[in-house]
């Protein structure tokens, strides 16, 4: 069926824009926006709006990179809503009209190395905000360019693979080109079936090998702390490839000393068939948006009689700690994760971190895409997973703090979200196994919470 | 900005380089300060200001093709103050090249109207004998020397900027075959008035929309007729209308069914193939009913409309039957809800009127088509 698939295609609004057509064969286009290697937004173009006149694709590329833009122009006004469910507080402030009226060049401005990283606190501060210099930002940054950027903070890289050399050659092919480089990359091979991940690696000079032949993607986490030596980690997936400039954007979210991890942004690697369109389009994939945030103490205090979404910062295919998070915090909890109770040792230890007063940023600028499970029985399987990693999670979570904001969560967010889904009919065709996730999750939980 | 006693509020139409963007309706007390008005602006309009922007950086390549040759066409029935009015909007158009007035006189009573079009010079000037806004549109476009017909009621006046919306539709969508407009209120000066437009009035948005075979995310399209725009300002290629026969006479009739003709002609339209494209900087002004009784009959025409024009498309043998009972169906749990809303206070407008465009819309179910279409026959066999 060619409906079911589409086209992913990626578009530089820096270059002049020309006629956008559809091939005959597929369903539509997914356009991914980006200013050079600055992502701004995406557009689902069904074939149906093809042949689709220049000015008409401007104005959805208008609509669909506004926020984004606004957001590394304008000091407020355009800031990312923080995951938060619920009638938090406004965390925003308009932005000023006369900036608003005389910016002539929204695009170029992003150029403007004043619009690079900037430290991006989640609350506003009572006092005045210095005014508006050149469009840009409050707070001087101390990046003027990526790529010549010197910070001293070594990085690892740390994929965690499980038998699909095929993925993970791809994967290290991209690792291979990233400039600036890591200092050091590392694959662990966990519980080997046989010699083909292995050989894989050993095609790329500058890749360690390293064996974890107990399963669980929280043992391999850990053995890759164990052994990476820099100051920063990052992980990504062994089925993601990841932006040249990936690490790049990793490290100079650190230049910031209050933060202690980030994440960021994960774009669709391909759309060719129902089970990725799906879990892309309809599940919303792993994306986190386009523009940066940061979770911090304050947000977890506001949302802990909740339930804190700390599974809102990001996914665990594009993440990055400060080594000595590890030394006071711990390694990832082994009942958690791919391999044992499904998911969500990512988002347990982001959890973690906000509990102990830490930050985490979302830094949409470091990119990697993901090609999502290819079959309808992976995308079945894997949400069940994914439910049952989460609830596991949430009840770990309260054993460990006692946030009664976990029960709620589990008890009445998660019941009334699957009633109110089977009332109104949006239910997605893989409820049942989420549902099904969820009770196993329960279960799991009970076997293995001592 | 300060208020007289007798003004609870104010309507504000936002320009940014003269094209509209936005429009508040808000009330306030005896003045509003120009901080507080910033605010409202970069609140409500931030981004849209920031769009605009991007589009202008984008500068996507335009067709600067020569804009088609166009009559405006004024249907309108014993009203010559308020066409008088219509009619001076459009006076500093009249120079144009490829550009025409005509007036169509629906079933005049007498000469009044004749009369006031002669004094106008280069505005031509026509006879509907049959009573119906739609065998007065026909005739329009029957008559028309344009290759766009661009229909105005009688009681709008045109922004000094509408035609240049218009061509800006063309240059940007040389592939359409109708351009609908934005319709604001002429004046607020009564709680119809405002009730009307606190209800949404006209107002479609200040985004350029353009409606071809596919609206994602729109499980109605394209029956949902009422988001492409309204009768009182819309345009056509004149070969379409040619080609899908004109508008349907047996709807918008005037009393007692005065609606549903521009909902099923850009139905038409789309479900033809065409591209619809809604352009709010083609702008004008609409003088709003001024009494709650007149409004809540236009609320009752609304419901009447809509279903009459539903009605037509759920006869047996209609391609599209399925579509038009998911719309009924649609329709009739949204207005219930409504109910519910103005039962609790909750809804812009009282009960009596939400009640109104339901009841019109049960009437306009029940058979309203076949009984509009049985009135036109007499009218037809009436004027031969």
């Amino acid at each position: 069926m060619t409906e079911d698939r589409w086209l992913v295609s990626r578009l530089d609004v820096a270059q002049p824009l020309t006629d956008l057509s559809a091939p005959a064969d597929v369903g539509g286009i997914h356009l991914q926006l980006w200013h050079r290697e600055l992502p701004l937004g995406q557009l689902w173009l069904p074939r149906g709006v093809f042949p689709m006149p220049p000015m008409e694709l401007a104005r959805a590329i208008s609509r669909a990179i506004a926020p984004a833009v606004g957001n590394r122009i304008f000091p407020h006004g355009f800031r990312a809503p923080l995951p938060v469910t619920g009638d938090n507080p406004a965390r925003d402030i308009p932005p000023d009209l006369d900036a608003l009226l005389s910016v002539q060049t929204p695009i170029s401005d992003l150029r403007s190395p004043n619009c690079l990283p900037r430290p991006h606190l989640s609350v506003i501060p009572k006092t005045t905000v210095p005014p508006l210099r050149d469009g840009c930002t409050e707070l001087p940054s101390p990046i003027s360019d990526l790529r010549s950027s010197n910070f001293d903070l070594r990085s690892s890289i740390v994929v965690c693979t499980r038998n699909r050399p095929e993925a993970l050659e791809k994967n290290l092919a991209s690792l291979a080109s990233l400039d600036p480089p890591a200092d050091e990359i590392l694959v662990v091979d966990n519980d080997p079936a046989d010699e083909r991940t292995r050989a894989v690696v050993q095609k790329f000079p500058n890749v360690t090998w390293l064996p974890e032949p107990a399963p669980g993607l929280s043992r391999a986490r850990n053995t890759g702390i164990r052994h990476a030596r820099g100051e920063i980690l990052a992980w990504t997936d062994d089925d993601t490839i990841v932006h040249p400039g990936w690490i790049g954007a990793v490290r100079s979210v650190f230049a910031d000393p209050d933060i202690s991890a980030m994440t960021g942004l994960v774009l669709a690697g391909a759309l060719e068939n129902p089970a990725q369109l799906h879990f892309e389009r309809d599940f919303g994939g792993f994306g986190r948006g386009f523009r940066a945030f940061t979770l911090d103490a304050q947000f977890f205090e506001e949302m802990k009689t909740r339930g804190v979404p700390a599974w809102q910062a990001g996914a665990g295919a594009n993440m990055a700690f400060r080594r000595e998070v590890f030394a006071t915090l711990g390694p990832f909890d082994e009942r958690l994760g791919a391999g044992a109770a499904g998911c969500s040792e990512d988002s347990e230890y982001w959890y973690r971190l906000l509990a102990a007063g830490q930050s985490i940023r979302y830094e949409p600028r470091a990119v990697v895409w993901h090609f999502h499970r290819a079959t309808d029985d992976g995308l079945q399987l894997q949400m069940e997973e994914y439910m049952r990693g989460h609830v596991a999670a949430l009840l770990f979570q309260y054993q460990k703090h006692r946030h009664a904001g976990n029960l709620r969560r589990l008890f009445l967010s998660l019941p009334r979200h699957y009633w109110s889904a089977i009332r109104h009919r949006t239910a997605g065709r893989t409820l049942a196994r989420e549902v099904r996730g969820c009770l196993r999750g329960i279960f799991y939980y009970l076997r293995n919470n001592s | 900005m300060t208020f007289t006693e007798n003004e609870s509020g104010v309507g504000l139409l936002i320009r940014r380089r003269g094209s509209p963007i936005g429009y508040l309706l808000r009330e306030a007390e005896s003045r509003v300060s120009p901080e507080t008005l910033r605010e409202w602006i970069s609140q409500e309009f931030g981004p849209k200001i920031l769009e605009e922007a991007i589009l202008e950086e984008l500068t996507p390549p335009v067709r600067n093709a020569a804009p088609p040759t166009l009559t405006v066409a004024i249907c309108t029935h014993a009203r010559a103050d308020v066409l008088a009015r219509c009619l001076a909007s459009l006076a500093p158009l009249q120079s144009l090249p490829n550009f025409e007035i005509l007036v169509v006189d629906n079933a005049p009573p007498d000469a009044t109207i004749a009369e006031l079009v002669s004094k106008h010079p280069g505005v031509r000037y026509t006879t509907e004998p049959r009573p119906g806004l739609d065998f007065a549109r026909n005739r329009a476009w029957q008559e028309a020397r344009g290759e766009w017909v661009a229909y105005l009621d009688d009681d709008t006046t045109v922004d000094a900027q509408w035609f240049e919306g218009l061509v800006e539709g063309w240059r940007e969508n040389p592939d359409a075959a109708a351009i609908t407009g934005l319709v604001l209120p002429g004046e607020l000066s009564t709680r119809a008035q405002i009730l009307f437009e606190k209800r949404g009035g006209f107002r479609r948005g200040f985004d350029t929309r353009r409606f071809g075979s596919t609206l994602p995310g729109n499980a109605l399209h394209p029956a949902g007729a009422g988001i492409f725009g309204t009768g009182c300002n819309m345009a056509f290629r004149k070969d379409v209308l040619r080609d899908l026969g004109g508008f349907d006479e047996a709807l918008d009739t005037g009393r007692p069914l005065p609606g549903g003709g521009d909902l099923d002609m850009f139905f038409r339209v789309i479900a033809a193939g065409h591209v619809l494209v809604y352009e709010p900087h083609c702008l004008v002004f609409h003088e709003h009913r001024k009494t709650e009784a007149a409004l809540r009959h236009q609320y009752y025409t609304w419901g009447l409309g809509l279903m009459a024009y539903v009605g037509k498309h759920l006869r047996p043998g209609e391609p599209r039957r399925e579509l038009f009972e998911r719309l009924t169906r649609w329709w009739f749990r949204d207005m219930l809800r409504q109910l519910k809303d103005a039962v609790r206070g909750r809804h812009p407008l009282p009960i009596s009127m939400v009640l109104a465009e339901l009841w019109g819309g049960a009437v306009g179910l029940c058979g309203e088509y076949r009984r509009s279409q049985r009135r036109i026959e007499k009218i037809k066999a009436a004027h031969p």
